[in-house]
C-alpha cells in the first residue's frame, strides 16, 4: 500500500516534535539554530580538505534555506514572523552568495573557510532578525531541518 | 466499594510525612517572599572600620532573554553568566572598591505556582563579599527601582572623591517600541528612556557616573548617548553589533586611577582599546568600541536631535512596519548628520567585518543612525568587496 510509509514518518515526526517542544522555554528555540551553525563550523574545522569544508558550509546553508522556504509558505505564520523570516532568509542568502562568489562577492578563499564558518555562527548569534521570530516558527524550522537531513 | 478505613496503617505516617514536606516547602517559599534574606550583611557594620574605598562600580547584568553564544571551539556559553563571573572577579580583585552586581534573571515559579525572586544582588567591598540576596525586579514599569533601593541602602555614605563606574551588559536597549526586552515580561516595554530613568535613580539628581559602559549592541547613537550623557562624564559604547562575549572586563580589575578628569579620560580610552583588542582576536563580524566625552559631544547631539527624534517618532508609529523597513547604519552615511562637530569628543576603535558587504568599510564615525532599509548611498553599493 502506498500510504503505509507515511505512518512511521509521522510517528518519527511526532517524536521529534515532542522532543523539540520539551526544550527549555528559556532557550526559545534560538539555541537550537545556533547549535546547528556551530556544529557545522565544528565539522568544517575538523576536516583538512577545502572541498569538503566548502561542501559542509554550502549544505548547512542550503538546508536552512530550504527549511525557511517551507515555513515561509505556511499560511499560519504571523506577519511579524513573516518579516523576521524574510530577513533571516536574506542573511542566509548573502552567506551562500559570498561562499560561492555570486552577486558581486569575491568567492571565499580556501584558506578562509574556517574563519568564514565562525563568521556565520557569530553573525547568526547577533542577528536581530532571529529575535523577532516566534518560538513556534523557530521550532518548525528546527523540525524541518531534522527531517530534511534524514 | 473500597472502605477508606481499611487502608494500611503505614498510610498515616506517609500522609503526615507528605504534609510535613509540603508545609516545609511552602514555608521556604513564603519566607523567601519576605524582605531582606541576606547570606551576609556586614555593610553597615563595616562602614566605620573599612580602609579607603576610592572606587565604586555598579554592574547591571540583564539575563532575561536569549543569551547563548558559542566560541570558536564550539563551546556554548550563556552571556549573562559569563558577565556575572567576570564582574565577580572584578569585585574580588579590587582591594579598594565597592562593587554592586545586579543579575536580572528570568522569572521562575516554585511548583509552577509560587513566583520566586528574579534578581540576584551581590555587594562587595574591598575585595570581600559583604551581601548576597535575591530580590524582586520591578514588576510593572522597569526603571531599576528595586536596584536603586539596594544601591542606596548599601553604598558608602560619603561618595566624595570616589571614581564611580557603571556597567550594563545586555541586548541592544531599544530606542522605540521595546516590548519583550524582558522575556519574562513580554508585554512590558523597556526603552532607552526607561534605562536612563533607572540610571538617574542610581546617580541622584546632582551627581554623575565618571564612566558609563554600555556592553550592548547599537548603543552609540545620538539618542542613547545623548540621554545617558546627562548622568555620566564619559560613555563607552558600541555603535554597531557587539558580540555576546561583551567587553573584556580585565581593565576593571585592580583599578588604579585617580578621580581627576585626565585620569578618567585615559581610563575610559584604555578600557575601550583593551575591549576592542580582545574582541578582534576571535570575532569575524564588525567590532566597534567608542568613547564619548560628554562635555564635547553635547554640541553634536543637540544639533542632530530634532531630526533623530522625528525619525524615532516615525518608527514608533508603526513598529511592525519599522522592523521590516528600517535598519541601522553609520550616521556618516547620512548627509544630514555629517557636521563639523561629528568627530569632536569621540574616540573610535573600529574594524570592519571580515566577511559580508561591508568589509571595505575603513572607519566608523562612532555614531549609529536609522535609515530606510536598502537606502544606502550609491557609493557604498558600488564598493562591494571583490578581494579578500
Amino acid at each position: 500500500m502506498k500510504g503505509t510509509p507515511m505512518i512511521p514518518r509521522m510517528i518519527v515526526g511526532s517524536i521529534v516534535m515532542m522532543f523539540l517542544l520539551a526544550l527549555p522555554a528559556s532557550a526559545g528555540g534560538k539555541a537550537e539554530l545556533q547549535k546547528y551553525f556551530s556544529d557545522a563550523a565544528g565539522k568544517v574545522k575538523a576536516t583538512e580538505n577545502p572541498s569538503e569544508k566548502r561542501e559542509i558550509l554550502s549544505q548547512s546553508l542550503q538546508t536552512m534555506s530550504k527549511a525557511l522556504d517551507i515555513v515561509q509558505n505556511t499560511t499560519a505564520i504571523s506577519s511579524s514572523d513573516g518579516i523576521g523570516l524574510i530577513r533571516f532568509k536574506a542573511a542566509i542568502q548573502e552567506k551562500q552568495d559570498e561562499l560561492a562568489g555570486l552577486n558581486g562577492y569575491a568567492r571565499v578563499s580556501d584558506g578562509q573557510l574556517n574563519a568564514f564558518s565562525d563568521y556565520v555562527v557569530q553573525d547568526m548569534e547577533q542577528a536581530d532578525q532571529v529575535v523577532t521570530i516566534s518560538l513556534v516558527s523557530l521550532l518548525l524550522i528546527i523540525l524541518l531541518i531534522v527531517l530534511i537531513l534524514r | 466499594m473500597r472502605d477508606s478505613h481499611n487502608r494500611s496503617p503505614k498510610a498515616a505516617p506517609c500522609s503526615i510525612f507528605f504534609v510535613g514536606v509540603c508545609c516545609a516547602g511552602l514555608a521556604v517559599v513564603l519566607s523567601s517572599c519576605g524582605p531582606g534574606v541576606s547570606l551576609q550583611r556586614e555593610a553597615q557594620q563595616a562602614t566605620g572600620e573599612a580602609p579607603a574605598t576610592p572606587y565604586s562600580i555598579v554592574c547591571v547584568i540583564h539575563g532575561d532573554g536569549d543569551y547563548l553564544y558559542h566560541d570558536t571551539s564550539g563551546n556554548a556559553y550563556t552571556a549573562d553568566e559569563q558577565a556575572l563571573s567576570g564582574a565577580q572577579t572584578v569585585a574580588l580583585e579590587n582591594p579598594h572598591a565597592e562593587v554592586f552586581i545586579f543579575h536580572q534573571r528570568p522569572r521562575k515559579h516554585f511548583l509552577f505556582v509560587f513566583p520566586v525572586r528574579d534578581g540576584d544582588f551581590y555587594y562587595y567591598r574591598n575585595g570581600r563579599l559583604i551581601a548576597h540576596e535575591p530580590y524582586w525586579r520591578d514588576q510593572e514599569q522597569s526603571s531599576f527601582e528595586s536596584e536603586a533601593g539596594l544601591y542606596h541602602r548599601f553604598r558608602l555614605a560619603n561618595q566624595r572623591g570616589i571614581a564611580r563606574l557603571f556597567l550594563y551588559c545586555g541586548h541592544e536597549i531599544p530606542e522605540f517600541a521595546g516590548a519583550g526586552y524582558d522575556a519574562s515580561y513580554p508585554d512590558r516595554a523597556f526603552t532607552v528612556r526607561d534605562f536612563a530613568a533607572g540610571v538617574q535613580r542610581l546617580t541622584g539628581e546632582s551627581s554623575k557616573f565618571d564612566v558609563l559602559i554600555l556592553s550592548a549592541c547599537f548603543s552609540g547613537t545620538p539618542h542613547t548617548v545623548g540621554l545617558l550623557g546627562h548622568y555620566a562624564r564619559y560613555v563607552v559604547a558600541s555603535p554597531e553589533n557587539l558580540h555576546l562575549s561583551y567587553f573584556d572586563l580585565h581593565a576593571l580589575e585592580r583599578l588604579d586611577l585617580g578621580a581627576r578628569d585626565g585620569d578618567i579620560a585615559a581610563f575610559a580610552v584604555g578600557f575601550a582599546r583593551q575591549a576592542f583588542e580582545r574582541l578582534t582576536e576571535s570575532i569575524q563580524t564588525a567590532v566597534s568600541v567608542a568613547v564619548y566625552d560628554m562635555d564635547q559631544v553635547q554640541g553634536f547631539v543637540d544639533s542632530v536631535r530634532p531630526g533623530y527624534d522625528r525619525m524615532l517618532a516615525a518608527l514608533n508609529a508603526n513598529t511592525q512596519v519599522s522592523n521590516a523597513t528600517a535598519e541601522q547604519c553609520d550616521c556618516a552615511d547620512i548627509p544630514a548628520y555629517v557636521l563639523p562637530a561629528m568627530s569632536q569628543g569621540v574616540e573610535v576603535f573600529y574594524r570592519a567585518a571580515r566577511f559580508g558587504r561591508l568589509t571595505h568599510k575603513q572607519s566608523h564615525s562612532g555614531w549609529e543612525c536609522w535609515r530606510e532599509r536598502g537606502s544606502q548611498p550609491a557609493a557604498s553599493q558600488s564598493t562591494v568587496p571583490m578581494a579578500k
